[in-house]
């Protein structure tokens, strides 16, 4: 048996690791918008990374690169096809919200719906918006500046 | 017809109406009015099968003069094994193998009722041709008439307990959709109900005998038959057996059979205490009244008696008993028969009434008074089926109708139906020389002869000495109770032999005579109800009122010939009962030796026809030429007439002591199972729905509780394994 | 440093309290639907003991490994956990991509100070230059005016906190004990041993090891994934094709969907 003992940084990179993971596991339990639970998922992703390359560092081989190499594929084809869901999805609800796919629910059970929510004094932010994908540019420019939903 | 191998004819028999019935079943739709084709040929082929083996059997048996013991007479053919189990696969004390062929044999016994089964099959086929014409259940009917036809024929021909024990049940579920061919109307379906419910008892007693004689003798075959090692199985009714006097269990056992088969007969043959379905079978089609609730399945029971008489001659008690019970139900039945209103229930009431007859004629353990039973069945096929045939034709005529006091004066409409049904009543009632008149006279014969063993002896004081003595040591013999005690091979006799005495049997005498002067009686009260007095048709008849049409009319005329006819030259010829005496089961040494000369009973038939008469006269003073809806003279019986009109009670009772008990029994039965039973299951199907309601709500179809459940749990899981870890 | 003020407390007491810190900020600064007053003070009360519990895990990464000795690493690494909580408590979801963003730099800092030369590099290039800009790109497209309803509110926030936290104290436990003890888990078996023996490159971890830093990092990395792990790299070239082909269907039968329902290309 060879025995390695760990190399500086290897126990402070998993712990990272670790945290990273936690914080994007949280995020993806707890938020509800659909984008952010993605973003979250992409964090997971990171802590493990992380880790990977620590662990690489620790036995002092290839693999954890060449695995997050890999996480790094996956993670772009799960971002694409994620993406197209996301947008077909809000293209039917006018919404990112996860909660408002509940059909998969027992029978007789009622649609779980928020509560009414105080008022929040915070200014929301504005971004520019984006033409919806595969419509051709307005004639209603008022409408395509200042709709309310796409 | 080489008739060293009957078999084919023997298979055919019951084969071909089977087959009529399948087709009838299968070409019901495609037959439409024609349905009746394949009943009337079917049964029509398997009636000349058996006329074709009652003539080959008729040759075998010749030869055999009156005076010397007959020989048995039988053949059987074995068609295929049903059902077997080696010794080896069997336990207990002394494991006997078990095997169930399935055997037709022919007797004399056998050819004589398939050809009144087929016969009178035949022509209840034709007769409802006219009269359920127009039925919608017509192809039903005559499938279930040839059903029928077939299940009795292997009935009769059946060589083994089981297999009588099939048809048994077989002639029961037939009995059962005929009575209930109308099922939409209540009555039908209650009567049907009945009978087959009251059945279930006698149907009971069958199988319990059929398992104590495979208890006690090891078989169930009646042959001898060969075992698989070559040793001979002596069949119960087998030449071996019947060779040896002692070959018989008397005592308990043999007893316990004996009335488990009476048990059955009175099932089936509608005898007290089991007689009530009977009556209430009436509101069948009336053919199928007339072929089994009259000439065919009721004689099931007194077939199967005269087959076991070897069984019951060892136990004199219960062979008393069934002349006990014979005796009273004809008497009985007779008396409830003089005020019924309804034709065809007084025709019903004769019917149990003339088995009774036949029964108590059993009864008596000679040669005479099985082959007089047999006679009178014969004869009773034809006259009973006749009237039943008549009474169908009135029925017919009136529009459904059947309650005398609504119609009279027939015969001036319907003057076939009313020349036959007076043949088939003056062959009921006895009057010579129709054929009533000689089968009850012979069983008034055998009844007397039992009741005055000695005086019975005298008339024959012109026959060799050698006969004559060996007929009174006989009588002797099964008369007396310790002599039956000698005979029985049990080592002690049953407590029942005690009714075996003369004093019995001078009661029984003339309790049959009797109930000879009311047969008289009822049924020319019915004659004179229906057919004199002034022409009176109700309202349902409409433009039915006239004569039946030749499909029904032929059969009567048949039938009415037969009444006429058949008594007198089957007695005259002495041909039935020699015939009939080749049956194995009745050539054992107790039955053969009670064997005496066929003599003519003056005195008895003079005492008959004075009876006769006297039933006779008094019907005429009170029913002739007057309408019958006025009053009766029966009035003047008071109370007792009313006692009749109701049926003694009999129904009443029975619902008193066994349905109101058992209704009660199943109310409280079904509460349980209501309440308790199902509560119980309802309890337990309760636990899992509570839990699946409270596990439900997370099913909440919100993805991310579910992923947050995942995570609790596999945190759950990794905790264990850090726990088991750290130690 | 707060850590350096931490030195005398045990690592157990440092665990115990870093996770439940971390469950009771996560708790706090996740949109609970409060109004702004509250909400406000809330994510103060969240932010601040979000401090507690990143100094409870220096002090726990101090006592068990190296951090604080390496500068640049705990800069870094703050970076990236810091940015990466921010982007799981924002409400906007533009921030918290822009925080996200953040996080990878961190992360890309971290990897690089951990020998990942050229992973590095490629987090910044794949993730930031490519992931998360179609991630804008689709918030932009899909973006309701305001602040939606379910930005403000968050799914069983207290569990999902708690889950969290405990996972990251269980991983803790773990990882300190491969500090206290490397022999319990990170023994080398033979075999690999043996082939690892057989590397000519002798890495600083002992003999048949290879050295990670080496100049020639990239092009050894090269070496190795088109090497042994070639048909794993084809394996990948295929998914990435089927998820092309399978993001323009489900595109393409939407935008059929759509066709069906969308009047104003119905009547042009």
């Amino acid at each position: 048996m060879n025995v390695v003992t760990p190399a500086p940084l290897v126990v402070d990179g998993l712990l990272v690791g670790a945290i990273l993971f936690a914080l994007g596991l949280v995020g993806l339990l707890a938020r509800r918008n659909l984008i952010v639970m993605f973003l979250c998922a992409e964090l997971m992703l990171q802590g493990i990374s992380v880790s990977l390359v620590a662990w690489s560092r620790h036995h002092g081989d290839w693999g954890g690169h060449v695995l997050v190499i890999f996480v790094l594929t996956v993670a772009a084809c799960e971002a694409a096809v994620a993406l197209v869901f996301v947008l077909q999805a809000f293209a039917r609800t006018g919404r990112l919200d996860s909660a408002a796919w509940q059909s998969l629910r027992e029978a007789n059970l009622p649609r779980i719906v928020d509560r009414e929510l105080p008022a929040t004094d915070a200014v929301p932010p504005r971004f520019p918006r984006l033409t919806p994908a595969g419509v051709a540019p307005a004639t209603d420019e008022d409408a395509l500046l200042e709709r309310e939903q796409v | 017809m080489n008739f060293s191998d009957p078999s084919t004819l023997l298979v055919l028999v019951p084969l071909v109406p089977l087959a009529a019935a399948v087709l009838t079943v299968a070409l019901g739709r495609v037959l439409g009015r024609r349905s009746w084709l394949p009943a009337v040929a079917g049964i029509g082929a398997a009636f000349v099968c058996a006329v074709m083996l009652l003539s080959g059997m008729a040759r075998e048996v010749t030869g055999v003069g009156h005076d010397q013991p007959a020989r048995p007479v039988e053949f059987v053919t074995t068609l295929w094994e049903w059902a077997g189990v080696d010794a080896a696969g069997m336990s207990g004390a002394a494991p006997q193998a078990f095997s169930i062929p399935v055997s037709l044999r022919l007797d004399p016994l056998t050819a004589t009722l398939l050809v009144i089964i087929t016969g009178v099959g035949l022509l209840v086929a034709i007769y409802s041709i006219g009269y359920m014409h127009g039925d919608p259940g017509e192809p039903r009917f005559f499938a279930l008439v040839s059903a029928f036809v077939f299940s009795m024929s292997m009935l009769v021909a059946a060589s083994n307990f089981l297999l009588v024990y099939v048809f048994w049940e077989a002639v029961g579920a037939c009995s059962y959709l005929l009575i209930g061919f109308w099922f939409s109307k209540s009555a039908a379906a209650q009567a049907a109900k009945k009978a087959f419910l009251v059945n279930r008892v006698g149907d009971f007693g069958l199988a319990v005998a059929t398992f104590l004689l495979w208890m006690t003798y090891g078989t169930l075959n009646f042959h001898d038959s060969v075992a698989a090692d070559g040793t001979l199985v002596p069949g119960i009714l087998g030449a071996t057996r019947l060779a040896d006097a002692s070959a018989y269990a008397g005592g308990a056992v043999g007893t316990a059979i004996c009335l488990l088969f009476l048990l059955a007969a009175c099932g089936k043959s509608a005898q007290l205490p089991l007689h009530v379905w009977l009556p209430d079978a009436m509101e069948g089609p009336t053919p199928a009244s007339s072929l089994i609730h009259a000439a065919t399945m009721v004689t099931a029971g007194i077939y199967l008696v005269a087959r076991t008489a070897p069984l019951f001659v060892a136990c004199p008690g219960a062979l008393t008993l069934v002349s006990i019970v014979g005796a009273t139900t004809a008497l009985v039945a007779a008396l409830i028969g003089t005020v019924q209103n309804d034709l065809k229930r007084v025709l019903a009431y004769s019917t149990i009434s003339q088995l009774g007859y036949m029964f108590a004629s059993l009864g008596t353990g000679t040669l005479l008074g099985f082959t007089a039973a047999i006679f009178h069945l014969v004869t009773h096929a034809f006259f009973k089926a006749l009237l039943f045939m008549g009474a169908g034709s009135v029925m017919h005529a009136m529009g459904g109708v059947i309650d005398m006091r609504r119609f009279g004066g027939l015969r001036r409409i319907m003057p076939v139906t009313a020349a036959t049904f007076l043949a088939g009543a003056l062959a009921l009632a006895g009057a010579a020389p129709f054929a009533g008149f000689f089968s009850k006279d012979e069983i008034l014969a055998a009844l007397h002869s039992r009741g005055w063993a000695d005086a019975h002896a005298d008339h024959h004081e012109g026959l060799p000495a050698d006969g004559h003595a060996a007929a009174a040591a006989v009588f002797r013999l099964v008369s007396s109770p310790t002599d039956a005690a000698r005979i029985s091979a049990g080592p002690r006799a049953s407590t029942l032999d005690a009714l075996d005495t003369p004093a019995t049997f001078r009661l029984l005498f003339w309790m049959s005579l009797v109930t000879a002067a009311l047969t008289a009686f009822y049924t020319f009260r019915a004659v004179f109800m229906t057919f004199t007095g002034p022409t009176r048709v109700p309202e349902e008849a409409g433009h039915h009122a006239h004569e039946s049409p030749p499909s029904m009319t032929v059969p009567l005329a048949i039938l009415a010939v037969l009444s006429a006819v058949s008594g007198w030259w089957l007695f005259s010829t002495h041909s039935l009962a020699t015939f009939l005496a080749a049956t194995p089961s009745f050539t054992a040494p107790a039955v053969a030796a009670s064997a005496t000369p066929a003599v003519f009973h003056w005195d008895l038939a003079i005492q008959g026809t004075l009876a006769a008469a006297l039933g006779i006269v008094v019907a005429a003073l009170g029913h002739l030429g007057r309408r019958s809806d006025g009053p009766q003279p029966e009035r003047f019986l008071g109370p007792l007439a009313t006692l009749f009109a109701n049926r003694m009670y009999f129904d009443q009772v029975y619902a008193a002591l066994i349905v109101k008990p058992l209704q009660v029994i199943a109310l409280i039965a079904a509460f349980v199972d209501r309440h308790l039973v199902d509560g119980l299951v309802d309890l337990v199907a309760r636990v899992p729905l509570g839990l699946g309601g409270v596990v439900r709500h997370l099913q909440s179809g919100i993805v991310q509780r579910y992923a947050l459940a995942g995570v609790i749990g596999a945190l759950l899981i990794v905790l264990a394994v850090v726990a088991r870890a750290m130690g | 440093m707060i850590a350096s003020l931490l030195p005398s407390i045990s690592p157990g007491t440092l665990l115990a309290g870093g996770v439940t810190a971390t469950a009771a900020s996560l708790w706090m600064l996740l949109p609970r639907g409060r109004s702004g007053r509250a909400e406000r003070s809330s994510r103060w009360l969240g932010g601040l003991l979000g401090l507690a519990a990143l100094a409870a895990f220096i002090a726990l990464g101090r006592r068990l490994g190296s951090v604080g000795e390496d500068t640049i690493f705990l800069v870094v690494a703050l970076v990236a956990v810091v940015s990466g909580a921010a982007t799981v408590v924002s409400r906007s979801p533009v921030y918290a991509a822009i925080w996200f963003a953040m996080a990878l730099a961190g992360v890309s800092g971290v990897l690089l100070v951990l020998g990942g030369q050229f992973l590095g590099v490629a987090t910044i290039v794949v993730y930031a230059g490519a992931i998360l800009v179609m991630f804008l790109f689709v918030l932009m497209l899909a973006q309701p005016a305001g602040l939606a309803p379910y930005d403000r509110v968050s799914n069983e926030p207290l569990l999902a906190a708690v889950a969290g936290a405990v996972l990251l104290g269980i991983l803790s436990l773990s990882i300190g004990r491969l500090a206290a003890d490397p022999a319990s888990c990170c023994a080398v078996p033979a075999t690999k041993a043996a082939l690892l023996a057989t590397d000519p490159g002798a890495g600083p971890n002992g003999p048949g090891t290879v050295d990670l830093l080496a100049a020639d990092h990239v092009a050894r990395l090269g070496g190795e994934l088109f090497g042994r792990h070639l048909l794993a790299v084809e394996v990948a070239g295929v998914l990435l094709l089927v998820a092309l082909v399978g993001s323009i269907a489900i595109v393409s039968r939407g935008a059929a969907d759509d066709e069906a329902t969308d009047s104003r290309r119905a009547t042009p």
